[in-house]
């Protein structure tokens, strides 16, 4: 007994001894990234940085429980002593909401130049890459295929049809986009005929593409990427880039956004990580990833399944509008989610 | 004077850990942009109505989710704890497995079986198929996933405490009597404080999970707070939002207090090497062995066979190990180191309790189980708040920030484990053993550890266990790069193939059962010797 109960602290010692060295500040350059962007896409990147330049990568992954919104939660409570260098966000207005909050730094890559400018902040507070579209997502058996947002509206689609939470994501960004776009009132006579059509609210675009690629609803509004991997894993279901017509609104588009976190502990190498972050290489290891990003740089490489970004008709707008325009709309959208 | 000190010493730390961060939040909550207001709770107030109907969803899944599991989980105590069952041991450790899985992936697993598409379709007839179907996703679904996670919790305590009876109460009753009105009318009653702590933990774990009503499209309160945080990035409007939960809480902990107040467990003094009194089943034994295994086949294997399937590929383990062994071994490490913190702080806060000597010991009791029932997500963010600054950045920026996380969310558990365990010690042995000389630390070392030795080490099991499944603290501090195998299933589950995933979950069953096996051969093997 006396024996036995001496293992315990000497264990626990040991264990805490390798924890506070394999801890402790080493020669070794790190960088600290807050990742917005699925773990199963982004960390094969951040790896293949940190062999190709020796800068150890330190990562915060985000969750589709959190919202993909934890990590922003960390950079804005971390904000009087940040510990993160980059923040790599899966979309714009993201990082547009840490410029407002005095969170980023002003940065401009060499290897942004050839992303056009509406994916960039114009002071260079966050730059844009590899975007996703937001698309319709249809189960093959679905007939006929819906063509436009405005599907959801539909009475032929009444009570057949499901959107991730409002509150949440680029759903709430594409919504944003639409009121900003259309006008307020227009906004809001939207997503009163969502309710009117009974259309079903899930917890996130994957758990909507899921509900689709069961059969359970016809179709519904997700990132692109999301529909990808539902066709790679052979799944009966169609992608349907939304709203292509003459005089339709066009797709909206979502970039990652690669933000320089203003104070933080390591900013060269964050300098370098966004570097790289931003070259037509990574762009295209997006791209044929399974994350499916569309290339913003011209002439990068990509799947078959992919539609080049100049042959698809992006819906204009102006993502810092977007960003100012989702906070005033946010209690509508609570209201609307019944929280 | 040395005891004093030590518990005092106890409790102040468990103050500064717990109660420090949750009060930062609440006082930030009625400042915003350096100004005091009550804009939060101003909003709160406004939109009274629609919080008071999720409040009143939540706390329906709530007590369905308690009530369920108590009417269940007794009766299974009781079996596996009290008879002659074939296979208790194995059910015991088969009904458990649940509570090592975050719920938000039992929901995940049993929606492959019974949503559209699922298993159960496409053997039962369309009609049939969706009826279950719309059910799994609602209060039915909610309710019967939360019921498998934390059934476990009143089955173990009913386990526990129907073994420790004391013998002279049954065996007085059994001279008059038959067994199941010994039960009904001795035993149970004896052992109702525990069961009733039981159902009041279930209940307020139920009415704090946020996974499996978000999948299960059935919004409760919490979520508001998530949303506050994930949204609006409001921390303020967070808090606020959280205060309602706690005034719940708040009054359900005074509720337990009155009924518990005067209660005292009957519990018969601990005999080293003494057996458990069995109940011998007789015509009975078959026939509830088959109704335990159809429950346990039905509401246990079926989900973790749905793993199971799901991750049978040798590439789908390989594939978790390469993208997830540095995370099954920090997640060891910090379980390990957690539950050590845990069981040593819980020890002594569980000390102060049983002996009631300083007056504080109700404050600290109500304050441990206080904590465990916020949200992590509101503790991780008052430990930003608290911890994150450049004096304090060695803490902050390394794994003690998690092990604090830990010791102010699941303190109580080892603290009432512990203090149940002392019922047992007779006090008589340290006030013997003081009147011989002994400091009260060498009275602890040679007599009272090891008469608790089982109470310590049910303990640490447990703090291992919750330490290692944990979820809502790790999430919003881990170090980067330092994240949890919880943390990793998941980071990965946004598109990580469902057999990457199945075979993390499995890994993490594994893991979490590996310290229980240890122990349970090493109990086996010192029982053997003496």
């Amino acid at each position: 007994m006396k024996k036995a109960f001496w293992i315990i602290p000497v264990v626990f010692v040991a264990l805490a001894i390798a924890l506070w060295r394999y801890y402790s500040p080493g020669g070794a350059p790190t960088v600290v990234v807050y990742v917005s962007h699925d773990q199963v896409f982004s960390e094969p990147i951040l790896k293949d940085f940190e062999k190709e330049t020796g800068i150890q990568v330190r990562a915060v992954y985000d969750t589709e429980e959190t919202k993909s919104a934890g990590a922003m939660n960390r950079l804005i409570a971390e904000k009087r002593n940040p510990q993160a260098d980059v923040y790599w966000a899966n979309e714009p207005i993201r990082a547009e909401v840490l410029r407002q909050q005095g969170i980023a730094a002003p940065y401009i890559s060499p290897n942004g130049a050839g992303i056009p400018e509406t994916f960039r902040d114009p002071n260079g507070y966050w730059t844009g890459f590899a975007a996703r579209a937001r698309v319709l997502i249809a189960h093959r058996g679905t007939s006929p295929k819906p063509t436009s947002m405005l599907s959801y509206t539909d009475p032929q689609w009444r009570g057949k049809t499901v959107i991730a939470n409002p509150l949440f994501g680029t759903t709430t960004t594409q919504i944003a986009a639409l009121f900003v776009l259309s006008g307020d009132e227009r906004g809001r006579a939207f997503m009163q005929g969502l309710r009117d059509n009974a259309v079903k609210m899930s917890p996130s675009n994957g758990d909507s593409a899921d509900l689709v690629a069961r059969g359970e609803f016809a179709f519904s509004l997700v990132d692109s990427d999301d529909v990808v991997n539902r066709m790679k894993q052979h799944q009966p279901v169609e992608m349907i880039y939304p709203d292509q017509g003459a005089n339709e609104i066009g797709c909206f588009v979502v970039p990652n956004a690669v933000v320089l976190i203003a104070g933080s502990p390591h900013p060269s190498a964050g300098e370098k990580l966004i570097d790289y972050l931003l070259t037509k290489e990574t762009e295209r290891r997006l791209a044929f990833s399974d994350a499916a990003q569309i290339p913003l740089h011209p002439d990068v490489a990509m799947p078959p399944y992919l539609q080049p970004i100049a042959s698809i008709k992006v819906m204009k707008v102006n993502y810092m509008e977007i960003a100012s325009k989702l906070q005033t709309i946010l209690p509508f959208l609570k209201n609307w989610a019944g929280f | 004077m040395e005891k004093r000190l030590t518990l005092v010493t106890a409790a102040a730390l468990l103050a500064v850990i717990g109660l420090l961060p949750v009060l930062a939040m609440v006082t930030s909550s009625f400042y915003i942009s350096g100004s005091f207001s009550l804009k939060a709770y101003q909003t709160l107030l406004a939109s009274s109505q629609q919080y008071a109907l999720l409040l009143g969803r939540g706390v329906l899944l709530s007590l369905l989710t308690s009530a369920l599991a108590t009417i269940v989980g007794v009766p299974l105590g009781v079996l596996i704890g009290k008879t002659d069952l074939p296979w208790r041991g194995a059910f015991a450790v088969l009904f458990t497995l649940p509570l090592l899985i975050p719920p938000y992936l039992i929901a995940v697993a049993w929606g492959t079986v019974v949503g559209k598409g699922g298993w159960i379709s496409q053997a039962w007839p369309s009609a049939t198929s969706d009826l279950l179907s719309a059910a799994f996703f609602g209060l039915p679904g909610c309710t019967g996933v939360l019921f498998t996670a934390f059934m476990p919790i009143v089955m173990l305590l009913t386990i526990t405490y129907v073994g420790a009876v004391n013998p002279r109460w049954e065996e007085a009753g059994r001279l008059v009597s038959r067994w199941p009105n010994v039960l009904r009318r001795i035993t149970l009653p004896l052992i109702a404080p525990a069961i009733l702590f039981a159902a009041i933990l279930v209940f307020l774990l139920a009415f704090g999970e946020v996974g499996v009503p978000t999948y299960l499209r059935y919004p409760v309160y919490p979520v508001e707070i998530l949303t506050q945080f994930a949204a609006f990035y409001d921390f303020g409007a967070a808090t606020a939002a959280a205060i309602p939960m706690l005034v719940i809480t708040l009054a359900i902990l005074t509720l337990e207090y009155r009924l518990l107040h005067n209660s005292i467990l009957e519990l018969k003094p601990v005999v080293p090497g003494a057996a458990r009194s069995q109940i011998a089943l007789g015509s009975w034994r078959f026939l509830l062995f088959g109704i335990v295994l159809g429950w346990a086949l039905l509401t246990v294997l079926l989900p973790l066979a749905v793993l199971l399937i799901q991750s049978a590929s040798p590439s789908a383990y390989g594939e978790a190990l390469l993208r997830a062994s540095d995370s099954i071994v920090r997640s060891l490490a910090f379980a390990v180191i957690g539950a050590t913190a845990l069981t040593l702080l819980g020890f002594c806060c569980g000390y102060l309790v049983h002996s009631r000597a300083p007056p504080l010991w109700r404050s600290v009791d109500a304050l441990a189980l206080f904590l465990f029932t916020l949200p992590g997500t509101v503790i991780g963010i008052g430990l930003i708040s608290l911890w994150n600054t450049p004096m304090t950045n060695a803490v902050y920026g390394s794994p003690a920030i998690l092990i604090l996380g830990y010791l102010a969310q699941y303190t109580v558990l080892p603290m009432r484990i512990t203090s149940a365990t002392l019922e047992r010690v007779p006090r008589s042995l340290e006030h013997a053993a003081r009147l011989c000389g002994a400091s009260w630390f060498m009275s602890l070392w040679y007599i009272v550890a090891p008469l608790a030795k089982r109470g310590l080490i049910a303990a640490w099991l447990i703090s291992y266990v919750f330490c290692l499944r944990d979820l809502g603290i790790s999430i919003v501090v881990y170090p980067p790069g330092s994240d949890t195998l919880p943390v990793r299933i998941l980071t990965l589950m946004a598109n990580g193939a469902p057999s990457l995933i199945a075979a993390l979950c499995v890994i993490l069953i594994v893991v979490t059962l590996l310290p229980l096996g240890v122990v349970s051969l090493w109990l086996r093997h010192g029982a053997r010797q003496s």
